[in-house]
C-alpha cells in the first residue's frame, strides 16, 4: 500500500538538480538587488501608494453622507447589483428574477447579475444574503415563509435572523391549495372532514411547507389524514396520485394550476383571507372555522398560518445597509412591481404576482414571527414531526 | 388533426426557414455544453430558457430540444478522448471508450459512439411519439415498490460490472449506496454523516463525484505515469487520415450492430419512461445487457466497441423515454425535464394526455427536432474528432493543468460552491486508488445514483403498501429476475475458478 502512495506522489524531474547549485549565486544577487536605489524607490512607492489610496477612499463615505436623492442614484447609475437567488436556474425563483431584472434596471439605472446559490433548502442563499456586505449592492429574493420556520424550530446551520434583513418589497405569497384526485371520490372539504377512513395525503420532505400545510391543516380541522411524506418532490406526489396510492395533497395553486384545469385534480380548499381570483368557488381556510368544534383556537392556528404564508417571496437586503439606499431601492421596486409591462411578462409566463411593499414586508414578518406561546410550540412540533 | 397529417406538418415545421436555424443553433450548443465536463443537459437548457421569451413555439421547441438532445453526445466524445465524462450519462462509456483509445482506435470509438447516440436518439423519439397516448397506463405501473426493486436490479448489474472479482464490485457498488446516503434525510430530517458541515446538508452532488473518480482519477494517473493520454508507453499518434478512416469504420459498426443497438435503445427509452431514476443507471444496465450478450465478454472494459455501442445507444433513448413520460403527464422525471415543461409554458404549448388529441403536430415537431438535431450533432461531431483527438496527444504537463482547469470550473459551476472543488479533489485520491487497486469505479457510481432512489422508495413503499410490497406482481417478477440474475453469475463465477483450478491441476 505504501508503495502505491510512494509512486502516486510524483518525484522532481532530474532538470531541477542544476538549479540547485546555482541558489548560492542566486542569494548573492538578491543581496545585490536590495542594496540598489531603485529598488528601495520602487518598495517604498509599493507600500505608500495603497495607504494613499486607502485614505482617499476612506475620504469617501463623508462625501456621500450628503443624504440627497440624486447622489443615491447617481452611486447605482451603471453599477452592478449582485442578486442571490437561493435555486437552481430553471425553477421559479429564477424566472421571477429574470423577468424582473430588466424592470429594477429602467427604474435604478444599475445592471442586475444573477447569482444562483442553491443549497439547504433555500438556506445558503439566505445566509450569503446576510452575510453580504451592506453597501447596497447585493440582493436577495428568499423564501421568507420557509426562513421564518426554519428560524422558530432554530436549525442548525441558520445564519441568519429574519427579522434583521431589510426588505425590499414582496414578489409574491403563493396561496396553498389542498388538492385531491378526481378518481378518490372526495370532492369537497366537507366531505374530507367527514370521511370515516383515513385520508392519505401526501407530503414531500419533513418541515417542508407541503408537510407543515398538512399538519397544521390536521390540527386546526381536526381532519382524519394520514400524512405519508419523503416524497422527492411534488411531481412524484402528482404520479401518486394519478396511480391511486395518495388521494392529495397540499402545494402552491401556480403549480397545480394546469392539472386542475385538465380536470384531473380538484381543489377543495384554499389558503388566505380572501378566495383567489383564479378560485371564485373554493372555500378558503377563513371561511371554514364556523364548521370547527373548537372555533377559537380554529382561529388562533390558521391567523398563524396565514401569517407564516404571508411572508412569501420577499426580497431583501443585507442589515446595516443605509436607509437612504434602502429607500431608493424599495422606491424602484415598487416602480417595477406596478410597471403595466412587467404585469404584462408575468401573466405570459403564467407567474402570479401579490405586491407588499418593504415597510409592510417588515410588519409581516413581524407578526409571522410573534405568536401565542401555545401556538409557537404547536407549529415547532408540527415541523419536528412530533405532531 | 390526424396522425399523418401531423407528421407531414411536424416534418415540415422542423426544417422549415423559421425552425431550422434555431435547430441548427441550439444542437451546435448542446454538442459544446457537452463537450465541457461538469456542464450538463440541465445547464444548456436553463441557458436557453432567457432567449424563448417572444419566440414563436416552434422555433422555441427547436432551440430547447435541439440543444437537450446532442449533450449526451458530447459528454460521449469527451469520455471517449479524454477519460472524462462531459455528463452523468456518459460514465458508462468510459468503460471501453478510453482503452479503445488507447490502443489507437479513437477514432472508431467516437464513431461509434456519435452513430449510436443518433440511432439510440432517433428510437427514442419514435418511442415517445408511440407511447404518449398509452404512456398514462404504462407509467402507472411504477410506484414506490416497483422503482424501489427496479433499482435493486440495476445493482445487481454491478456484478456483471466486475472484471473478474465479484467481491470487489460489489464492495464498490455498496460503498456508493453509502455514499449516497449522505446529507439530511427527507424522511426524518435528520443529518447523516455531514460531520457537522454545512455544504453536506444536502448531501453529494454527483457532478463533482463524477469529475473527482473519473477525471480527476486519470489527471492523477497521468501525472504519475508522466505520458500522454494514448497509452503511456507508446503513444499511438493517428494521422488525421487514419482518424477518418477509422470514424466512418466506426459509423458503420453501430449500423452494423444494429440489433445491439436496438435492444440497448430500449433499454434506455424504459428505464427513461420511470422517474427519479436518472439517465446514469440507464447506460450502466445497458452495458451490462450489452455484456452479457455478447460472445467475447472477457474483452469487455479492454476495449470492446459494443461497450460504447451500447451505452451510448441507451443514454440518448433515455431522453426520449422521459420527455415520454413528462409531455404524457405534464410532470416533470428529472430537473432537466422540469426546465423543459417550464420552457413549454413560456411558448404557450400545452402538455398532457391531451397533447396527442390537440397538438399532435407539436408532437412529431418534437420527434423530428430531436432527430435531425442529433444528425446535426453528429455531423458537427465528426469534424469535432479530429482537433480534440489532436488534444489528447499533448503532453502530460501541458495536458493536465488544462484539463484539470476546465475540471474544477464544472466542478465549481453546479452549485457555485468552493466546496465542490474540493469534493471532486478527495473523489480524485479515491479513483486513483480505486484504479490502482483494482476496484470498479462504475459500480461505485451506479450504487452512488441509485441510492437515493433505493433509500426514499423502499421508505414510501413499506408506507404506501406495508411490508408485504414485496408480494404485488411486478415487484415480485422483478426480484425473482434480480435474484435469478445474481444467481446465475455467481455461479458462473464458481465454475469457472473450478475450471481454472482443474486446468491448474
Amino acid at each position: 500500500m505504501l508503495g502505491l502512495v510512494k509512486a502516486a506522489t510524483p518525484s522532481a524531474p532530474p532538470r531541477r538538480e542544476s538549479r540547485r547549485l546555482s541558489t548560492r549565486r542566486y542569494i548573492a544577487k538578491v543581496r545585490r538587488m536590495t542594496k540598489s536605489r531603485v529598488f528601495a524607490l520602487s518598495v517604498s512607492a509599493l507600500i505608500l501608494l495603497p495607504i494613499m489610496f486607502g485614505g482617499l477612499a476612506g475620504c469617501q463615505p463623508s462625501e456621500k453622507n450628503k443624504n440627497t436623492e440624486f447622489d443615491v442614484a447617481s452611486f447605482y447609475k451603471g453599477k452592478k447589483i449582485k442578486w442571490i437567488i437561493p435555486y437552481s436556474p430553471g425553477g421559479g425563483y429564477d424566472e421571477y428574477a429574470r423577468l424582473l431584472s430588466p424592470y429594477l434596471r429602467k427604474y435604478t439605472g444599475a445592471r442586475f447579475d444573477i447569482l444562483n446559490l442553491p443549497g439547504a433548502g433555500g438556506m445558503r442563499g439566505a445566509n450569503e444574503l446576510f452575510a453580504s456586505p451592506s453597501d447596497g449592492l447585493t440582493i436577495g429574493m428568499i423564501n421568507g415563509s420557509a426562513l421564518v420556520t426554519n428560524e422558530l424550530v432554530g436549525v442548525k446551520g441558520a445564519r441568519y435572523k429574519i427579522d434583521e434583513f431589510e426588505f425590499l418589497g414582496r414578489v409574491v405569497a403563493d396561496t396553498h391549495v389542498l388538492i385531491v384526485s378526481n378518481q378518490s371520490g372526495y370532492k369537497s372539504f366537507e366531505q374530507i372532514l367527514n370521511a370515516e377512513e383515513e385520508v392519505k395525503i401526501g407530503a414531500t420532505g419533513l418541515g417542508g411547507s407541503t408537510y407543515l400545510d398538512a399538519v397544521i391543516s390536521k390540527e386546526a380541522f381536526a381532519l382524519n389524514l394520514k400524512i405519508i411524506h419523503g416524497f422527492d418532490s411534488s411531481s412524484v406526489i402528482r404520479q401518486a396520485m394519478l396511480r391511486g396510492n395518495i388521494v392529495g395533497s397540499w402545494g402552491s395553486w401556480g403549480s397545480a394550476k394546469d392539472a386542475v384545469d385538465d380536470g384531473r385534480h380538484i381543489v377543495v380548499l384554499q389558503s388566505g383571507t380572501e378566495r383567489n381570483a383564479d378560485l371564485p368557488d373554493v372555500p378558503t381556510v377563513f371561511e371554514m372555522i364556523e364548521i370547527s368544534s373548537n372555533q377559537e383556537r380554529t382561529l388562533a392556528i390558521v391567523t398563524a398560518w396565514e401569517s407564516l404564508n404571508a411572508v412569501g417571496r420577499p426580497v431583501a437586503v443585507a442589515p446595516g445597509t443605509p436607509a437612504d439606499k434602502i429607500q431608493f431601492l424599495r422606491a424602484a421596486f415598487d416602480k417595477a412591481m406596478h410597471d403595466p409591462e412587467l404585469l404584462k411578462d408575468l401573466k405570459q409566463a403564467g407567474r402570479a404576482i401579490s405586491y407588499a411593499s418593504g415597510d409592510e414586508m417588515s410588519h409581516i414578518v413581524e407578526s409571522a414571527t410573534t405568536m401565542p406561546d401555545d401556538i409557537e410550540q404547536l407549529f415547532v412540533n408540527a415541523i419536528k414531526g412530533e405532531l | 388533426m390526424g396522425i399523418i397529417e401531423g407528421l407531414v406538418s411536424g416534418f415540415f415545421q422542423a426544417i422549415s426557414l423559421e425552425v431550422f436555424p434555431f435547430l441548427l443553433v441550439g444542437a451546435v450548443f448542446g454538442l459544446l455544453i457537452g463537450v465541457i465536463p461538469g456542464l450538463s443537459g440541465h445547464f444548456a437548457m436553463a441557458m436557453v430558457i432567457p432567449f424563448l421569451y417572444g419566440m414563436e413555439p416552434g422555433a422555441g421547441i427547436a432551440f430547447l430540444l435541439g440543444a437537450h438532445s446532442t449533450v449526451a453526445q458530447g459528454g460521449g466524445l469527451t469520455a471517449i478522448l479524454f477519460s472524462t465524462p462531459g455528463t452523468g450519462q456518459n460514465a458508462a462509456t468510459l468503460l471501453d471508450g478510453p482503452p479503445m483509445r488507447d490502443q489507437g482506435l479513437a477514432g472508431l470509438a467516437t464513431g461509434a459512439a456519435l452513430a449510436s447516440c443518433f440511432l439510440g436518439a432517433a428510437f427514442g423519439a419514435v418511442a415517445l411519439a408511440l407511447l404518449i397516448p398509452v404512456l398514462q397506463q404504462v407509467v402507472l405501473f411504477f410506484g414506490p415498490p416497483e422503482i424501489f426493486v427496479l433499482a435493486i436490479l440495476a445493482l445487481t448489474f454491478v456484478a456483471v460490472l466486475g472484471k473478474e472479482d465479484l467481491t470487489r464490485s460489489m464492495i464498490a457498488g455498496l460503498s456508493g449506496l453509502l455514499l449516497a446516503m449522505v446529507g439530511l434525510d427527507n424522511v426524518t430530517n435528520q443529518e447523516r454523516f455531514t460531520f457537522g458541515l454545512f455544504e453536506l446538508r444536502d448531501g453529494l452532488s454527483l457532478v463533482p463525484v463524477i469529475l473527482g473518480l473519473f477525471a480527476v482519477a486519470e489527471m492523477f494517473d497521468l501525472w504519475v505515469r508522466r505520458g500522454s493520454l494514448p497509452g503511456g508507453l507508446h503513444a499511438n499518434r493517428l494521422s488525421a487520415k487514419e482518424t477518418q478512416k477509422q470514424i466512418f469504420q466506426g459509423i458503420g459498426a453501430a449500423f452494423k450492430h444494429w440489433w445491439l443497438v436496438l435492444r440497448c435503445s430500449a433499454i434506455g427509452a424504459t428505464m427513461g419512461l420511470i422517474p427519479g431514476l436518472g439517465s446514469a443507471p440507464a447506460a450502466f444496465v445497458a452495458y451490462g445487457h450489452a455484456k452479457q450478450s455478447s460472445k467475447n465478454k472477457d474483452t469487455f472494459g479492454k476495449g470492446n466497441i459494443e461497450g460504447v455501442i451500447g451505452s451510448e445507444a441507451a443514454n440518448d433513448a433515455v431522453e426520449g423515454g422521459a420527455l415520454a413520460s413528462t409531455l404524457a403527464f405534464g410532470i416533470p422525471g428529472s430537473s432537466s425535464m422540469g426546465i423543459l415543461l417550464a420552457g413549454l409554458f413560456i411558448l404557450g404549448v400545452e402538455t398532457g394526455p391531451n397533447i396527442v388529441t390537440y397538438n399532435v403536430d407539436i408532437v412529431f415537431l418534437m420527434l423530428f427536432t430531436i432527430i435531425i438535431g442529433n444528425l446535426i450533432g453528429t455531423v458537427v461531431g465528426l469534424f469535432l474528432v479530429n482537433p480534440l483527438s489532436r488534444a489528447t496527444s499533448l503532453r502530460a504537463s501541458i495536458l493536465v493543468p488544462i484539463l484539470l482547469v476546465i475540471v474544477f470550473t464544472g466542478a465549481f459551476a453546479v452549485n457555485r460552491s468552493g466546496f465542490d472543488i474540493g469534493v471532486a479533489i478527495v473523489f480524485g485520491v479515491l479513483g486513483y486508488l480505486m484504479k490502482e487497486l483494482g476496484y470498479s469505479r462504475a459500480a461505485l457510481l451506479i450504487g452512488f445514483v441509485l441510492g437515493f432512489a433505493v433509500d426514499k422508495n423502499l421508505y414510501l413503499a413499506l408506507q404506501l403498501s406495508g411490508p408485504y410490497f414485496l408480494l404485488d406482481p411486478i415487484p415480485l417478477t422483478l426480484a425473482i429476475i434480480t435474484l435469478a440474475f445474481l444467481g446465475y453469475n455467481v455461479w458462473t463465477i464458481i465454475r469457472d475458478k473450478r475450471r481454472a483450478k482443474d486446468n491448474a491441476r
